[in-house]
């Protein structure tokens, strides 16, 4: 009796998690940056990239120094995506190197109230 | 360790799932013979779910009994919901608005927990009298809880781990479609004690959890002079008309 109550919950259990978006890749997709490689490991910035980030700006903020091996501004002529009209995306985009994994984990950012989301148009 | 950790969560999960869910047929199940609503109490139905709810969001009758163990309990349990908000993210794709909403919620209400613990452990170890009824099984609850609760913050706030990799893993999980765990220490130690706790759930206090629905002192109404209250061991007997 009760070994027939746990195989119908196991059976409900198994086609209730087998439904939804079934077997797609979970990961969000993950732009490829242009550059040869990033300033750290990209297994220490999966981690660490928002610390490095602060850091910087605190750094240049308060101290006044202002170096580009940790600058936000490298990280997005570097990581920019094309969207379909050949300019780079925004934020505002899911394509966005940012927003994709960000919106993916439901982690909102702040850098781009001031900062731009787009690299610099070369003059 | 992706297949350790996968194999461990799929058993936590089969245990946490049956296990409450013949608990909670259990306590269906068995009878509750006599009106017993601790007075008193509402007169209509719908003021005993009302009663049952506050107990439930509020904690009422602990806050009449006693203040300073409500307010350890409340900062636990508050928290605890707020942390479990947080986590959803983790178990679904797309996250809705409301849930990005209230991440940042969730960092507070995990220290808030954190104290709440802490406070609940000194509590049973200082106060010598709580000291004296508390068993081992009282102790491992909250020590656990401090585990998962400590590992979790310390992953927020200084040794991160890479959070696209727990969600990818637990999605997998969900979909059958399995992927690596991000290989950190703190991450593993959290993981390992939440399986813990899902696994001891079903068979612990933890299980005030719905047990609470079922407390025959809350959950009546008291119409016990309205209406003849007849438990059903003794209908059959009222059906022959004959005495036991």
């Amino acid at each position: 009796m009760k070994a027939s109550w746990l195989i119908a919950l196991l059976a409900m259990l198994v086609a209730g998690l087998g439904w939804g978006p079934a077997f797609a890749d979970p990961f969000p997709t993950i732009p490829k940056a242009k550059g040869e490689r990033c300033v750290e490991d990209p297994q220490y910035m999966r981690r660490n990239h928002m610390d490095v980030l602060r850091h910087q700006r605190d750094d240049t903020m308060r101290l006044g120094i202002r170096t580009t091996k940790h600058s936000l501004k490298e990280c997005v002529s570097c990581h920019a995506v094309d969207g379909k009209d050949g300019k780079p995306v925004t934020v505002k985009s899911r394509q966005h190197f940012c927003a994709s994994c960000h919106e993916f984990a439901a982690v909102d950012i702040d850098c781009f109230a001031c900062h731009a989301s787009t690299p610099e148009a070369k003059r | 360790m992706s297949i350790l950790f996968a194999v461990l969560f799929y058993a936590a999960t089969i245990v946490l799932v049956a296990g409450l869910g013949l608990k909670v047929a259990q306590y269906v199940r068995v009878p509750a013979p006599l009106k017993i609503p601790t007075t008193p109490a509402p007169l209509t139905q719908g003021g005993a779910a009302f009663r049952v709810a506050r107990e439930v969001v509020i904690f009422e009758s602990l806050f009449k009994s006693n203040k300073w163990l409500w307010a350890m309990a409340v900062m636990f349990h508050f928290g605890l919901v707020l942390v479990l908000i947080r986590h959803v993210r983790y178990f679904i794709e797309p996250v809705p608005m409301v849930i990005t909403l209230m991440q940042p919620f969730g960092i507070y209400g995990g220290l808030l927990m954190i104290i709440g613990l802490f406070m609940l452990l000194g509590r049973r170890l200082v106060l010598p009298r709580i000291r004296y009824i508390t068993g081992p099984s009282d102790l491992l609850m909250l020590v656990l809880l401090i585990g998962i609760g400590c590992s979790g913050a310390l992953m927020v706030n200084f040794v991160h781990t890479d959070i696209i990799g727990v969600k990818a893993f637990f999605l997998g999980l969900m979909t059958f479609n399995w992927q690596k765990l991000p290989a950190d220490p703190l991450l593993y130690v959290h993981l390992a004690l939440v399986a813990a706790l899902m696994l001891v759930f079903p068979f612990s206090k933890l299980l005030h959890v719905p047990g609470i629905f079922f407390s025959p002192t809350r959950n009546q109404v008291d119409d016990a002079r309205e209406r003849r209250h007849l438990a059903p061991w003794a209908a059959k007997y009222e059906a022959n008309k004959t005495m036991p």
